[in-house]
């Protein structure tokens, strides 16, 4: 839906970089060369303390110029505000891949022959893997005071709501399961990658992050140095997905360029480390439903055991992530255990907790239909919130403003997931519950559906800036903070830009990733809230300086300011746009102005009490051969809602990328660990399968766009946009599994549902 | 290790240009390219032949540059991303103008390595179907994009050539 009237937004532009990225003349950090190469040595052991560390050998290799252990590590806690923070080296070593020792040498095989030459001796300690066993107090403790990692400790995060007693006793139907989802790894094709160098007493760091005013404040913090003399660059981002935040390896970087005397450091993952950097957590879930006769839902209880890995993340403090308020249920208990084990550690992926809680939520409510005898849409279409409704609480800590409970502004879940039913063709198809669309010989077919509430963007506790320069020429600059990955956040601004000013694209410039320029935004590219928040303060940021404008220009066109319109690079009197006059013959200098927040802004909440919310839904079809277990994906149809879209190929773009990466979780991507070689055998793209070509289904998307035309440009939702980029990737797996048990009636409670397990699955109940 | 590397001297043309180079006899293609020549637009994303966005053409033919050594590739002609854009109108090959239009690119990490696969499958096969384009660039890996933006850039690429 083009907006009436606009000319930039709702029209398809390639992303500003496009031409430099299909020349090869995009410059990524591991095309810049360093004087040193970074080699790391890695635990053998899940769980080990460090009894002695001895690098003298190492240190008379020629070409090593230097090596640091735990010892020459400041002990400065990071990152920031976990709740489970960390040294960037130390002697107790939870994983295995931990940090023992670094070293900088010329060439990279002298670091690798290096790292050979250190001496250690490890003392063993027992480790543990499950999050549920490691949540019990005889497990093995990976820190003293224990393995959960929750404020207050030893408890797990609980947001509940009404009786949950009173709805199980409501019910005519209950059912109870469990479930097992698996990590994912983000696995971007560009490694994780980060080089050093210092110009006089400048820290300059070039590093592949998503958040690089974070990697600033962080260096600069361990390293004792004020932050504004270090300096972070990030001139292309090979893909993030949220495993490219903060890091201990930046630092180890860093600290090494200042012991070999200022020389410059590049540290590049191999595959194998990428692999076994950062993942998703794994989900041990158990799910427990009651409804009445007519569908209607009466209570949830869930409780998750989530294994964030040995070091504490982002992931720790996300609670309980999105899902809760999918369904209006009056009573509910939602559980969820944070727990450390001795795997590498996992951080925010997208979508986050989602997956998890979607996996449960929405097989089990699958499974409470079958019992009633009743389609599954339409419980879930009774069961869904619309627009306006009132909704439980929202469990907003202390850190965040919040709402008692909160309102929906405009939530067409009811529409999308009609619209995504029609187009999996699910009249036509749906026979009921366990009984395949279609038989051929051993391969069965059968289609499913997911649907989920999650929140838009989200409030973050730290300052946003951004800047506007209008020029003389009326042209303009935005400098911000928001970070670029490939999603194509540049050009969206730019967009916005050009069309609050009425002027053209190409007369928008804007600058970003670096942070000696570009603006304050600790949070940058994380949680897809960069299209809500930056958009909303570049448009609040517009208007303030064309209010400033206004006033230059007023005395001379003999007008007030309140009576100054500013459009197409020129000024004139409201209902005169005849005597319109160029800005340039008006101004003699550029004008700038910036919007901060928050606080003092209020997004994502659009007005007090509303909540921006937003529906997702997801239908999948499959076949499964029941002789071996394969699962072949034949359609997949994503609903998102964009609220408006401002670059349609872009929104696009991000509904199919995600769901393939969320049709990998769902089938192929087996993480894997081995005990007893003390080895990740997913370390690699071989045996981690992430979707190629051949894999993928037919993809549709359903974008719908609603806007409060009223209140436009919508306080927290730039002309009614919201972010969608991480949205794309929640559901499959759910999906799949409910499509998987329509085309056999046997249920996989394991994702991913690889043929391994479907197979399992399949010999454990006979297939109907 | 290095030092059990000899040294040699090979003859490379790339993108039509002649090189004398002194290479190590365990040097990779890849590293030729990217450390001698300066030509970084072929990536390393797993440099054990997984991932594909190190793909260049060798006399046509796409090979994944980090498992060839550039010892075998003495008196061959390779081609790059780089060598694509006619170096003195600026014009883009139309698979390059095909991945902007069409949204192929997103962090942009593969799309050199995807864009001379699909050169390599478009000079041989210059009117594929979508499963012949999924065949010729199921070695290339993309995380971002899902390859449906990919595969349309490529049938918009055929097209736009089958015009010229």
């Amino acid at each position: 839906m083009a907006k009436e009237g606009a000319k930039v937004l709702g029209k398809s532009v390639p992303i500003m970089e496009a031409r430099d990225k299909v020349t090869g003349r995009s410059q990524y950090v591991d095309d810049m060369k360093a004087e040193l190469c970074v080699k790391m040595l890695g635990s053998p052991h899940a769980h080990a303390i460090i009894k002695s560390i001895d690098v003298s050998r190492a240190k008379k290799l020629k070409g090593v110029e230097a090596i640091l252990t735990y010892k020459e590590v400041p002990r400065k806690l990071i990152p920031f505000r976990s709740q489970r923070a960390c040294y960037a080296m130390d002697k107790h070593l939870r994983h295995v891949g931990d940090y023992v020792a670094a070293v900088a040498a010329t060439s990279e095989a002298i670091a690798e022959e290096a790292l050979d030459l250190i001496d250690v001796e490890y003392k063993v300690l027992p480790a543990v893997f499950d999050p549920e066993e490691a949540a019990k107090p005889t497990a093995p403790k990976i820190y003293p005071e224990g393995n959960i990692n929750l404020t207050p400790r030893e408890a797990p995060t609980l947001h509940d709501w009404g009786d949950i007693d009173k709805g199980f006793s409501e019910a005519d139907v209950v059912v109870e399961d469990y479930f097992d989802v698996t990590p994912q790894l983000h696995a971007a094709i560009e490694p994780q990658v980060c080089l050093a160098q210092w110009q006089g007493d400048k820290l300059i760091i070039n590093a592949a992050t998503q958040t690089p005013w974070e990697l600033r404040d962080m260096v600069a913090y361990v390293l004792g140095i004020p932050e504004g003399r270090v300096v972070v660059l990030t001139p292309n981002v090979g893909g993030g997905f949220g495993g490219k935040y903060v890091g201990r390896y930046p630092i180890i970087t860093c600290l090494l360029s200042r012991m070999a005397g200022g020389k410059s450091t590049k540290l590049t993952f191999t595959r194998e480390e990428a692999q076994c950097y950062t993942r998703r957590p794994r989900g041990k879930l158990y799910a427990r439903v009651g409804a009445k006769k007519d569908g209607t839902i009466t209570t949830l209880q869930y409780r998750a055991y989530f294994d964030i890995g040995a070091y504490g993340s982002y992931q720790g403090s996300l609670r309980l992530g999105a899902g809760k308020l999918s369904y209006k249920i009056e009573n509910a208990r939602f559980e969820a255990w944070h727990v450390h084990t001795n795997l590498f550690p996992c951080d925010s992926m997208r979508s986050v907790l989602l997956p998890f809680n979607s996996y449960a939520m929405e097989s089990i409510i699958d499974e409470v239909t079958e019992k009633l005898g009743l389609d599954p849409a339409e419980v879930r279409l009774k069961n869904m919130p619309e627009s306006g409704d009132m909704m439980p609480p929202k469990p907003y800590n202390h850190e965040f403003t919040g709402f008692k409970r909160a309102r929906f502004d405009i939530y067409p879940g009811k529409q999308m997931l009609r619209q995504v039913m029609e187009k999996i063709g699910w009249k036509e198809k749906w026979k009921g519950a366990g009984k395949p669309t279609a038989i051929d010989g051993t391969k069965r077919r059968g289609i499913g559906l997911a649907y989920a509430g999650t929140h838009c963007g989200f409030l973050t506790l730290a300052t946003t800036n951004i800047q506007v320069v209008i020029n003389t020429d009326g042209s303009a600059v935005i400098l911000s903070g928001a970070q670029e990955i490939g999603q194509g956040i540049n050009t969206t601004l730019r967009m916005m830009a050009a069309e609050s000013l009425g002027i053209s694209l190409e007369d928008v410039a804007i600058v970003t990733s670096d942070t000696r320029t570009s603006q304050y935004e600790p949070t940058s590219a994380r949680a897809s809230h960069q299209l809500a928040s930056d958009g909303h303060l570049l448009l609040k940021a517009i208007e303030e300086a064309k209010q400033k404008v206004r006033e230059i220009v007023a005395p001379l066109l003999g007008a007030t300011p309140g009576e100054i319109e500013i459009k197409r690079k020129k000024a004139y009197v409201k209902g005169n746009p005849e005597g319109a006059k160029p800005l340039r013959e008006l101004l003699s200098s550029s004008v700038t102005a910036s919007a901060v927040g928050p606080p003092g802004s209020t997004y994502p909440e659009v007005k007090p009490g509303f909540i921006a919310h937003q529906p997702l839904a997801l239908a999948a079809e499959v076949e499964v051969d029941i002789e071996t277990g394969v699962v072949t994906p034949i359609k997949l149809v994503i609903g998102l809602f964009p609220g408006r879209m401002i670059n349609p190929g872009v929104v696009r773009g991000q509904a199919i990328g995600g769901v393939i990466q969320s049709l990998g979780m769902a089938i192929w991507e087996e993480f894997k660990y081995d005990e007893g070689a003390s080895a990740y055998p997913s370390r690699d793209f071989t045996d981690y399968r992430i979707p190629r070509t051949l894999d993928i289904p037919k993809v549709e998307a359903v974008l719908l766009e609603e806007v409060d035309e009223n209140s436009l440009p919508h306080e927290g939702l730039p002309y009614g946009a919201r972010g969608i980029g991480e949205m794309t990737a929640w559901g499959a797996s759910v999906a799949i599994a409910n499509a998987i048990y329509n085309a056999t009636g046997v249920r996989v409670k394991k994702s991913p549902a690889t043929a391994e397990v479907v197979l399992e699955a399949l010999k454990k109940e006979s297939v109907k | 290790m290095e030092a059990a590397a000899t040294k040699k001297i090979i003859k490379l043309v790339v993108n039509g240009k002649e090189h004398s180079l002194e290479i190590s006899t365990n040097e990779t293609l890849a590293e030729v390219l990217r450390e001698k020549l300066n030509l970084t637009g072929a990536k390393i994303g797993c440099n054990r032949g997984e991932c594909g966005a190190c793909t260049v053409l060798i006399d046509g033919k796409a090979i994944l540059s980090c498992l060839t050594l550039a010892i075998e590739c003495g008196g061959k002609e390779v081609l790059t991303i780089e060598g694509l854009e006619n170096p003195e109108t600026g014009e883009l090959d139309p698979i390059q103008e095909a991945f902007i239009e069409n949204f192929g690119i997103q962090c942009g990490f593969c799309t050199p390595g995807m864009v001379m696969s699909a050169k390599a499958l478009l000079d041989k096969n210059p009117n594929p179907s979508e499963e012949e384009i999924k065949e010729g660039i199921q070695g290339n890996l993309c995380r971002c994009t899902g390859y449906t933006q990919i595969i349309e850039s490529i049938l918009a690429a055929a097209d736009k050539m089958r015009r010229l």
